[in-house]
């Protein structure tokens, strides 16, 4: 089990005619937490139930460390599997849904039953053992089948929206603790998610689908902060886009000449550009409001728009050749439609990317 | 509004005395001591038990019953769950056609299946046999089994049973540790159908049975035709009471199964 | 578990396959018989096969040529199974009277001389005449519409066009006529009780709705048999109602109420009532609540939002359990059978007559046919429209 990681090689899976997942190839480290996201209809689902067993590739291969696993029916692939909904035997009560892939295995009764006691200790449901799902909240469900995925110590666990049903405290509360878990058991765990900050939060990578292809794999970081396609910059987060044409490059940074004159100086990319035209992303949290001369990409422009978010206001900005959203710290000052500002923001918070 | 409201409740009252007085008023006379199916009643007893109980048409065709009824039940039973199991799986090919052939023999009037039987036993010699008869109970009972059945592996969510998969159970495990658990209520209250169904068939028992497998609809049926008797009061009485409890533990299942089935409802 | 693979396909079809086998057996084949019954004619070819091998040859207006004469006495000489011969003159005397002496003249004939050719006509001088050729040379064909015809009381002439019977000879149609009428009374009546009890039982809540359910569902549930003799006791002449209003003195002579018309649509709208009131149910119950006064809010008055927005709205389910009663009640044996006079049997009565009554499978197969279209027709129309309602939303 030294090198166990999971590698897709050309993996594709049609419907009909459909290509739900389009010729793929993606390799899972052991021990990493691998996030997929993408908006529904991408792929992201497909391809978990092919690595569960669950949809037979139409193409390629999956495998484990050096065992082809396409080919092998889902009870044999030992992963954890986490349902969307949970997917807890409503017949059985919960310490026996929690025996239940011990059951599987042969493992004799008096191991089962301490094995379920720690696994259900873990989740902190210890005194619950004895009642049916239908009797538990959601969130105690979510962690009856995290403990059931996890009882019989597979080395890597699928989680398909696993906290989607949840509200928004419970969800927080539950991605620390899948977080901690995972650090301390050591899985894999591959996450299926269509929630970019839940993604951003938890994950070592993620990778971001659309139209059955990764547009992007990366860390969280590169992810948000160096986008490499449109699709990527507009899926994460909230940006600004400004069309231009490269002007000159070089180590330390690349000048760009905007559509309706100006320019913007951005950071180096790594990417080959075109000569032809390109995309600016500026995150609206990274733009200054106010007069600020060490700037190199500063502007006039008109406030159009300020609407109070609580923690910060949105300030919509025209100035004459491109419009911006930015977000202000609220005790900064007061915006008001019909103002003049001038924006500014870093070269290094500016990063190109190809239309 | 007030006018309104008093139309409306006698309009409830009328239905609802239409539709339940005919069951309420034929109980009492089972217990009547006249050979008369006729209020008033002149006294009371148990006469009319005994002779279903002792009379020799009458308890040959409640045994016939039973056992007609427990082989419709079986074979009704097996052969519509297995077909309402291979209607969810979603490679069936042609799965409108299937479910509309399976639900057939409930509209074709039974006199022209009777018929058709009739004609069609005698050639396979199975004319005037119990196996005959239950085939043919069968085929009219059979689409609530189907339906039954279905209905109740609609409800079961499919990422438990590939929950179950994913947790190291083999699809026959998944089957008898998931599948069949959670469908238990739909194919026993198809089975229930499946009997009650057997129990209340008259017409195709008219044309395939012979004398020895008259059964205790069939001998209602000729007693209200040619000698009727409070004995019919006796047997409606069972009949009904019969129904009454069917019907509470029904509910009861019912009752249990959306209690498991809350939760997948909820989230 | 949702396997489209070959493999899961195979096992879904194995899973249906005893269930399809045994349908074909037990149900598709026994119609399949009769619907053979209604148009199989079969004696005259089994009886006469050197006959029937000719037949056909002859234009059936010329005189009958010599070789078709010569079979049918080689025929004749051939049978030994003397209930074969009977049941074809039999045949031929239904189709052409007169056959029965003629033919036990012929056999005669024909053992006197068990050889070489025999002028029929001098046996016979009927022989001369064309008819009977004709309905020789008829019977063995092995399939018939007469069956089918008679059943809409039609028959051929000698000259094999189609005609109406006398009308003194025409049964049928009118008991065709009388099944749907009672089958329109009865839907009529059960849509007349059927949407305002619907309509009631949504507009209450808890135990109120619970009892006007359960009051639809308590007959549903109950043996047919049951509630057709729960009528019978009712109606009769010494019955509960006639008792009461005798004794209120509305009445000073017992009603007629059992073995006639009455009774029969009592009884069957009593039984049937149930499948016009849960159809209605269920599209009253899918119709949002605030629709009503969502029209009130728009000016109209409780009655033109009844008539507007409730009615039009209900109409589908009307439709459904119109379609569901009337199919179901014109297919109906047991109430008429056992509430009506002889003059409230309806085609399933008739059927079960000719079936078990009479041996008259050709009969019984035909007026089957007829009903079996019926149904079908009627379920299709209905299949359709809740196709449309499942998907049209």
């Amino acid at each position: 089990m030294s090198q166990s990681n999971i590698r897709f090689e050309k993996v594709s899976k049609s419907y009909g005619t459909l290509r739900v997942v389009d010729d793929l190839d993606l390799t899972i480290d052991q021990g990493e937490f691998l996030s997929l996201l993408g908006p529904s209809g991408s792929g992201k689902t497909t391809i978990l139930m092919m690595l569960a067993g669950f949809e037979a590739p139409s193409g390629g291969t999956i495998s484990l460390g050096s065992r082809r696993i396409d080919q092998l029916p889902p009870h044999k692939r030992n992963m954890g599997v986490v349902f969307q909904n949970y997917a807890l035997f409503p017949h059985m009560s919960v310490a026996a849904n929690v025996a239940f892939p011990l059951e599987m295995r042969g493992t004799p009764r008096s191991e089962i039953d301490s094995k379920v006691a720690r696994a259900l200790d873990m989740v902190q449901l210890g005194t619950m053992k004895d009642r049916r799902p239908s009797q538990l909240s959601g969130g105690q469900q979510q962690r009856v089948a995290l403990a059931r995925a996890l009882v019989f110590e597979p080395s890597v666990v699928l989680m398909d929206e696993p906290l989607g049903a949840l509200d928004k405290q419970l969800r927080e509360q539950m991605q620390l603790d899948i977080r901690a878990l995972h650090k301390r058991l050591g899985l894999t765990i591959v996450f299926v998610t269509h929630d970019q900050s839940e993604a951003l939060t938890m994950s070592d990578r993620i990778a971001v689908f659309n139209r059955g292809k990764i547009e992007q794999i990366g860390t969280p970081r590169e992810i948000y902060d160096q986008p490499r396609s449109r699709f990527v910059a507009q899926f994460i987060g909230e940006t600004n886009l400004v069309e231009g044409t490269l002007a000159e490059a070089g180590d330390t940074g690349a000048t760009v000449k905007l559509e309706g004159g100006g320019t913007i100086r951005v950071q180096p990319s790594d990417m080959a550009m075109d000569a032809g035209r390109i995309l600016v992303s500026v995150r609206p949290e990274r733009i200054r409001l106010g007069p600020d001369a060490a700037s190199e990409n500063s502007y006039p422009a008109t406030v159009t728009d300020a609407v109070y978010h609580g923690d910060h206001l949105r300030i919509q900005l025209d100035n004459g050749a491109f419009g911006f959203v930015a977000k202000a710290d609220r005790r900064t000052a007061e915006f008001n439609p019909g103002d003049k500002v001038v924006v500014s923001f870093a070269p290094s918070d500016c990063w190109m990317l190809p239309t | 509004m007030r006018a309104a409201n008093l139309v409306k409740l006698l309009f409830g009252v009328l239905a609802v005395v239409f539709l339940v007085a005919p069951l309420v008023a034929i109980l009492p006379l089972a217990f009547t001591s006249s050979v008369f199916l006729t209020y008033p009643i002149p006294g009371y007893s148990m006469r009319w038990f005994n002779e279903l109980a002792n009379a020799n048409v009458w308890r040959m065709s409640i045994i016939n019953s039973l056992i007609i009824g427990t082989g419709t039940t079986l074979l009704a039973g097996t052969l519509g769950t297995l077909a309402a199991l291979g209607l969810r799986n979603a490679g069936l090919i042609l799965p409108g056609l299937f479910r509309t052939a399976f639900l057939l023999p409930m509209v074709v009037p039974a006199v022209v299946l009777g018929v058709g039987m009739q004609v069609f036993f005698v050639h396979l010699g199975l004319a005037n046999s119990y196996a005959g008869v239950i085939a043919a109970h069968s085929v009219v009972a059979v689409p609530f089994v189907v339906v039954s059945v279905t209905a109740s592996l609609a409800g079961i969510d499919r990422r438990v049973e590939r929950a179950a998969a994913s947790l190291g159970a083999a699809p026959f495990t998944v089957f008898r540790r998931v599948t069949l658990p959670l469908a238990l209520p739909g194919i026993l209250s198809g089975a229930v159908f499946a009997f009650a169904t057997s129990l209340d068939e008259v017409v195709l028992t008219l044309f395939v049975a012979g004398p020895n497998q008259r059964t205790l609809a069939r001998q209602m049926f000729s007693s209200i035709r040619e000698n009727i008797s409070p004995a019919i009061a006796a047997a409606a009485f069972l009949f009904i009471i019969g129904t009454l409890l069917i019907a509470a533990v029904a509910l009861l299942v019912r009752r249990r199964t959306e209690r498991l089935k809350q939760q997948v409802v909820e989230v | 578990m949702s396997d489209t693979s070959a493999k899961g396909r195979l096992g879904a079809l194995a899973l249906v396959a005893p269930l399809v086998l045994f349908l074909a057996i037990f149900f598709a084949w026994p119609l399949v018989s009769m619907l053979k019954e209604a148009v199989s004619d079969p004696v005259g070819s089994r009886a006469f096969p050197l006959t029937a091998a000719v037949a056909g040859d002859w234009d059936r207006q010329s005189d009958p040529p010599q070789e078709l004469q010569q079979a049918f006495i080689d025929d004749l000489r051939a049978i030994d199974d003397q209930q074969l011969l009977g049941d074809a003159v039999r045949r031929l005397n239904s189709a052409q009277n007169g056959f029965r002496t003629l033919m036990g003249r012929t056999m005669r004939a024909v053992e006197e001389q068990p050889q070489g050719p025999i002028d029929l006509v001098e046996v016979d001088k009927r022989w001369a005449d064309a008819r009977f050729w004709r309905a020789v040379a008829d019977s063995t064909n092995p399939y018939t519409d007469r069956y089918l015809l008679a059943a809409l009381d039609y028959e051929r002439d000698a000259s094999g066009r189609i005609e109406a019977l006398p009308a003194e000879a025409s049964a049928n149609t009118a008991i065709l006529l009388r099944t749907l009428g009672i089958g329109a009374v009865v839907t009529i009546a059960c849509a007349l009780i059927g949407l305002p009890y619907a309509m009631l039982a949504v507009s209450v809540e808890g135990w109120k709705r619970q009892l006007l359910l359960g009051a639809v569902l308590l007959p549903l549930w109950t043996s047919l048999l049951v509630r057709t003799a729960a009528w019978f006791i009712l109606l009769q002449e010494q019955g509960l109602i006639n008792d009461t209003l005798m004794s209120l003195g509305l009445i000073s002579r017992p009603l007629p109420l059992i073995f006639n018309r009455l009774g029969v649509v009592i009884a069957m709208t009593h039984v049937l009532l149930p499948f016009m009131v849960l159809p209605i149910y269920s599209v009253l119950l899918s119709i949002p609540r605030n629709l009503m006064p969502a029209a009130a809010s728009l000016g109209a008055p409780p009655w033109r939002a009844f008539l507007r927005v409730l009615l039009p709205l209900s109409l589908r389910g009307v439709v459904s359990g119109s379609l569901l009663v009337f199919m179901t009640a014109i297919g109906y044996y047991i109430t008429p059978a056992l509430i009506g006079g002889a003059q409230d049997q309806m085609i399933s009565s008739v059927i079960a007559f000719y079936a078990i009554g009479s041996a008259n499978w050709g009969m019984a197969g035909a007026l089957g046919a007829i009903l079996l279209v019926a149904t079908l027709a009627l379920y299709a129309v209905y299949g359709r429209l809740s196709a449309d309602r499942a998907g049209g939303r």
